[in-house]
């Protein structure tokens, strides 16, 4: 249909568009919006792309991703920082070469990813969902708890030891947005090319019929685990990026409201399509700067409370009207247009659960 | 079909539109001379909630005293200043920051003040680990200054030390100097237990204790450290020796967690007795005071670096009718929360005048390397920044007693001359931060061992402590 | 052969705390058989105090993640807003406390009577029970058999309670002191509370506050069985459990019932942060916290199983208070500081080889 096309057309221009801009931004935006919101939601993006990709194609809503990027980063943080004078006190300060460092950390944050997704390939839908919950928290309580590997303070400094071929990003912040950058296309090229490998295409099978690809031989839990494993992937290039940008890792970093954040932003951005998850990370970071500039000291006026409400209430509307998110509204536009004025359903209930519902 | 075009590119364009619009308040904006940005960074949220306003009630109502700025509410401080000039240039408070006492929160404010907002100078922060935190910042962003606020962590002027942070009062170790003599002397405690959350600021703030209580004689037995996350407090209540097995127990459990932590105590062994209980300003500060201190009226705690209920000397007298006047009725202006941010705030506008309103490296070269603030009494009134810009200062170890509407209140006990932050070699840049077992515990003669003095209704006496 | 080397580790583990360990030494040090008081055969007495210590808080874990349970197991509801019920319940329940007692300040514990405890209680139970009925029915009740999306649903709830209730309570504080905040306060037992029961074995003597605490966990627990079993509505919601469609296909009105369910759960969220206030204090986070207690004690006993949530906060709160007190301190940094962890190698081994739950159904 034509208008599959043009909408296809104007998602091809508008993306190249924003490349386009996300190329020259050093050029049009000032240190401040370049440093902090772009930067961060070109890494947050990546973090969120790791949740999208497993509710998108694997049908698996995962909070485990903000405890695997804070495993990366606190990995790489206690390998990389060193006991120098008038250096970092905090972690285990190994000093070792960064590279290294780099390749373990985020080796480590897959090996930890494929155990996690062993555990929990046999559970489906909410039962998923509080699993990988509970991981974050496990990794949450095991930072602040072990003092060797940082405990409740900050392992900082992380920012002055990268590889050779990152160069020097404490100084040059421009030079960590364009990796940031050159990672998150990366990772959605990837992610897109991945989709229609195969594997694949198997792993979507498994998310819209469980049942009938194991009965066609399919080993599920397998799939479920590498797929999961490929999350982890995602997840730890977000965390080393994130550890880099911040400069420090603290257990905050994947505490519960990190972990409702990224889903926040998943689910802003859309959980059916990977253009989302820089998208809502965009939108939230940008949204939260300018509440927190915005909102008096004492509270929002009338009702009180922080941005914490206002971003609460934004995302109870969106899962109540429009759970797929602004990507989804997107799609629901075209969608309209196509059929003149009557809107599809859209289903929360993923098709496994309704297989799932109907087999017990 | 033409309807149907339409009607996709009319919200298209309005998304470009938008995006344009929201976007360009990006653009970066010039920066004005003329003026001096100084940010304040405290904390809003979390257990040290209240200290947004009464921390920048003292910065604000300084740069009222000493830089001709007034205030724009009496009754709300973070409404701001007009005026305020020094050597030369206005001062435009850029904002006010909100932290909550976490490493992140803290480094992604200072990003928004002194990146987005364009802050040179910060005042600020108030917790340790957030002093962490902008210390390490500090140091990657040499041309800005921060003079600290409140916190009391080690790390910032000890072991990373960056040459454009300031502190103008002591540490978390600092303020419990002189307190292990007082229990020694005045208790009889030979040995004693201790009980904390398991990170850097009770950490700190249990170094000094130890090395004062220690360094007398006295024998730490034990040290429970508990995790930050919480939980049941009982098992660990349980890792402590029973009361007839030691002398006495130093609290340094914070936060939600030191009611909580008392309750399990008295669970486990019936009522305290407050003449076996001491730790840190933890016991009465942050709400402490109604729930905690009530059981524990007679102990004696750490102080925070004030005279935390006046001295009857001239020159705090005229502080006191100085810094009241701004906000009248706001804070208590013998409140280290106050205290310490006017005079951080004092010395940034010292600094400026000298420096003729230049801010960056002339700054820090400018700001002084004395102050004469209200509670300090040795060398004539005089307090030194050491050569890390650490302050070496008077303390004041404290009393809880029954104050005369019944409630508790916290007395002054004892004047602790000079006390700097290494503990006369105790501690060191070059040697462990503390931890959960460092210092060891060793008799060592510290410079102000067996000269703790007496102090009186806030008169300090020339007696001794014995 | 992973079940045999989990047996043989937790075999080892019972052996180390009965038999293997040893108190320390006069000069201090220790090696990985030193732990804090010795083995149950050196120090009996601790033994007991900290069986008493886990049992007692498996109490506490018991009431509020009955509530937890109660709703999933039901509705399939994750009710992520468990922990903000529980903040909101704890402070209204101090709130009343502060207006009953009058004094505004640090209540000593001989100065509250059983009902200045009570009447918290009771009204904090109605308040929470009727605020999450109100939740479920503008919220919930017209999308259900999406999980995922009610799970959503109730974390945008969660995230905005807590940040409501931290920007208005506590409300009443001392004079000095800056209300809101989220600040830590405490509810006070009753006066008659306040003592340690000679036990009469091994010298130990226990604080009766925490008898009571584990007192009221056991009648929760029979209550609700009893409910559950002997009523026309727990044969309902027992039916529910097990085949919700069948059910409302046989013409139950399966409505109330969820309303009923939802309602009772949420109370007992409150009923749970009344003695957690009681025995520790009621603060900012304490959402977080609890609900992760929930989370782990039924995803360790099972979903929407009475007697899961029973047997997981026992197993939970046993594991902890043994953590603690019996990990071995062989030297700075071991072993005291990895409690935390052995809690979550007990969730890690129910996981691995019974990932539905002790108690649970095969998912």
């Amino acid at each position: 249909m034509t208008l599959d096309a043009t909408k296809t057309g104007a998602e091809r221009a508008i993306g190249v568009v924003a490349l386009v801009l996300a190329v020259l931004a050093p050029l049009l935006f000032s240190d401040f919006w370049l440093n902090s919101i772009l930067t961060q939601a070109l890494i947050l993006g990546i973090g969120a792309a790791s949740l999208i990709f497993l509710s998108a194609y694997g049908g698996m809503i995962s909070l485990a991703q903000t405890g695997l990027m804070g495993i990366a980063g606190y990995a790489l943080a206690n390998m990389v920082t060193q006991r120098v004078p008038g250096g970092e006190t905090k972690g285990l300060l190994l000093g070792w070469d960064p590279m290294l460092a780099l390749v373990l950390a985020i080796l480590l944050t897959v090996g930890i990813g494929l155990v996690f997704g062993a555990v929990a390939s046999r559970s489906f839908g909410i039962y998923f969902l509080m699993l990988t919950l509970t991981y974050t928290v496990i990794a949450f309580l095991f930072v602040g708890s072990v003092t060797l590997i940082g405990g409740f303070s900050p392992v900082a400094g992380v920012d002055r030891y990268t590889p050779g071929f990152i160069g020097d990003i404490a100084n040059d912040r421009t030079r960590l947005y364009y990796i940031a950058l050159i990672t998150a296309g990366f990772v959605y090229l990837l992610i897109r090319y991945l989709i229609r490998t195969p594997f694949g295409i198997s792993m979507q099978g498994i998310r819209d019929e469980p049942v009938r690809m194991a009965s066609l031989g399919y080993n599920v839990a397998l799939h479920r685990t590498l797929a999961f494993g490929i999350g982890a992937f995602v997840a730890a290039l977000g965390g080393v990026l994130y550890a880099w940008w911040f400069g420090q890792l603290s257990p905050t970093t994947m505490g519960l409201d990190a972990t409702i954040q990224l889903l926040i932003i998943a689910v802003v951005g859309g959980l059916r399509r990977i253009e989302g998850a820089w998208l809502g990370a965009l939108a939230f970071i940008w949204i939260n700067n300018e509440v927190t500039n915005r909102i008096p000291s004492d509270g929002l006026p009338v009702i009180g409370g922080t941005f914490n409400t206002i971003i609460g209430f934004v995302f109870l509307a969106l899962v109540i009207v429009s759970p797929d998110g602004l990507m989804g509204l997107w799609d629901r536009m075209w969608d309209a247009a196509r059929r003149r004025g009557r809107p599809p359903q859209v289903d929360m209930e993923t098709p496994e659960e309704t297989a799932m519902a109907s087999s017990s | 079909m033409k309807v149907g075009r339409w009607r996709l590119l009319l919200p298209l364009a309005l998304l470009v539109v938008g995006g344009t619009v929201a976007t360009s308040g990006a653009l970066a904006t010039p920066a004005q001379s003329g003026e001096v940005k100084v940010a304040i960074m405290t904390d809003c949220k979390g257990a040290f909630a209240f200290g947004y306003e009464v921390d920048t009630a003292g910065a604000l109502a300084a740069l009222s005293q000493y830089a001709g700025a007034k205030p724009k509410n009496k009754k709300k401080p973070s409404a701001g200043i007009t005026g305020g000039t020094a050597g030369g240039k206005s001062i435009n408070i850029v904002g006010i920051g909100c932290g909550d006492e976490t490493p992140a929160l803290a480094l992604k404010e200072t990003r928004r003040l002194m990146n987005q907002l364009g802050g040179e100078v910060m005042i600020g922060p108030l917790s340790g680990d957030e002093a962490v935190t902008i210390a390490n910042w500090a140091k990657a962003n040499p041309q800005k200054t921060v003079i600290i606020g409140t916190a009391g962590s080690q790390d910032p002027t000890m072991q990373i030390a960056p040459k454009n942070l300031f502190r103008y009062h002591g540490d978390g170790a600092q303020w419990n100097a002189g307190l292990g003599e007082i229990v020694y002397k005045k208790l009889g405690w030979r040995t004693a237990a201790l009980i904390g959350d398991d990170y850097s600021f009770p950490w700190t703030s249990a170094a000094g204790i130890i090395a004062d209580f220690c360094g007398i004689g006295g024998r730490i037995t034990k040290r429970v450290w508990t995790p930050p996350a919480g939980g049941d407090y009982a098992p660990f209540i349980r890792q402590l020796p029973a009361p007839d097995k030691v002398d006495g127990y130093f609290w340094l459990v914070g936060g939600a967690n030191t009611g909580a932590a008392l309750t399990a105590f008295e669970q486990a062994y019936g009522s305290v007795k407050a003449s076996q209980h001491s730790g840190n300003l933890f016991l009465f500060f942050l709400g402490n005071f109604a729930t905690v201190a009530p059981k524990l009226i007679g102990s004696y705690m750490g102080g925070f670096g004030t005279a935390q209920t006046g001295l009857k000397t001239k020159k705090a007298n005229t502080y006191v009718k100085q810094a009241g006047k701004w906000y009248p009725g706001v804070a208590d202006v013998n409140d280290g929360f106050f205290y310490n941010y006017w005079n951080a705030a004092w010395a940034l506008v010292q600094g400026l005048n000298k420096s003729n309103g230049a801010v960056g490296a002339a700054l820090h070269r400018a700001l002084p390397r004395t102050l004469k603030p209200a509670f300090q009494v040795a060398n004539g009134g005089t307090l030194r920044l050491d050569s890390r810009r650490q302050a070496i200062q008077d303390q004041y170890p404290l009393q809880i007693v029954e104050g005369t509407d019944g409630k508790p209140a916290a007395l002054v006990a004892g004047y602790v001359p000079n006390v700097d932050q290494t503990f006369g070699g105790t501690f060191g840049p070059n040697k462990s931060a503390p931890g959960r077992n460092f210092p060891p515990c060793v008799k060592r003669k510290l410079p102000w061992q067996g000269k703790v003095q007496v102090v009186k209704n806030g008169v300090i006496t020339k007696q001794f402590i014995k | 052969m992973p079940r045999v080397a989990a047996a043989a580790l937790v075999v080892f583990a019972v052996l180390y705390v009965l038999v293997i360990a040893d108190p320390p030494g006069e000069f201090g040090g220790g090696t990985w058989r030193t732990t804090n008081t010795g083995s149950a055969l050196d120090d009996p007495s601790s033994f007991l105090t900290t069986v008493l210590d886990g049992l007692t808080f498996a109490g506490l874990l018991f009431i509020v993640a009955s509530g937890f349970s109660l709703i999933f197991g039901l509705m399939r509801v994750v009710n992520m807003a468990h922990g903000a019920f529980y903040l909101l319940g704890g402070y209204i329940a101090y709130e009343v406390q502060q207006r009953m007692t009058g004094s505004g300040f640090g209540l000593q514990p001989g100065e509250v009577n059983t009902l200045e405890w009570v009447v918290p209680w009771l009204i904090a139970m109605v308040c929470i029970g009727v605020f999450g009925l109100g939740v479920q029915q503008l919220l919930l009740r017209w999308n259900q058999g999406q999980d995922l999306r009610q799970a959503l649903i109730t974390i945008a709830v969660s995230v905005i309670v807590a940040d409501q209730v931290i920007a208005h309570f506590p409300r009443t504080v001392p004079a000095g002191i800056q209300p809101y905040g989220g600040n830590a306060v405490s509810i006070s037992w009753p006066g008659w509370t306040n003592r340690l029961v000679d036990l009469h074995v091994g010298g130990v003597s226990y604080s009766l506050s925490r008898f009571t605490m584990l007192g009221l966990g056991i009648v929760v627990g029979i209550v609700l069985w009893l409910w559950l079993h002997q009523t026309k509505t727990g044969l309902v919601i027992r039916a529910g459990v097990d085949d919700r469609q069948m059910t409302s296909a046989l013409g139950i009105n399966i409505q109330t019932t969820f309303a009923i369910a939802f309602l009772v759960g949420s109370a007992l969220a409150a009923f749970g942060a009344v003695v957690g206030g009681s025995q520790a204090s009621i603060a900012q986070g304490r959402d977080g916290e609890w609900l992760l207690f929930s989370l782990i004690v039924v995803i360790i006993g099972g979903m929407g199983s009475l007697a899961g949530a029973a047997v997981g906060s026992v197993l939970y709160g046993l594991v902890f208070a043994f953590a603690v007190a019996y990990l071995p301190i062989t030297g700075d940094n071991c072993c005291s500081q990895y409690s935390v962890v052995l809690t979550f190698v007990l969730m890690a081994l129910v996981l691995a080889f019974r990932p539905q739950g002790l108690f649970g159904r095969a998912a």
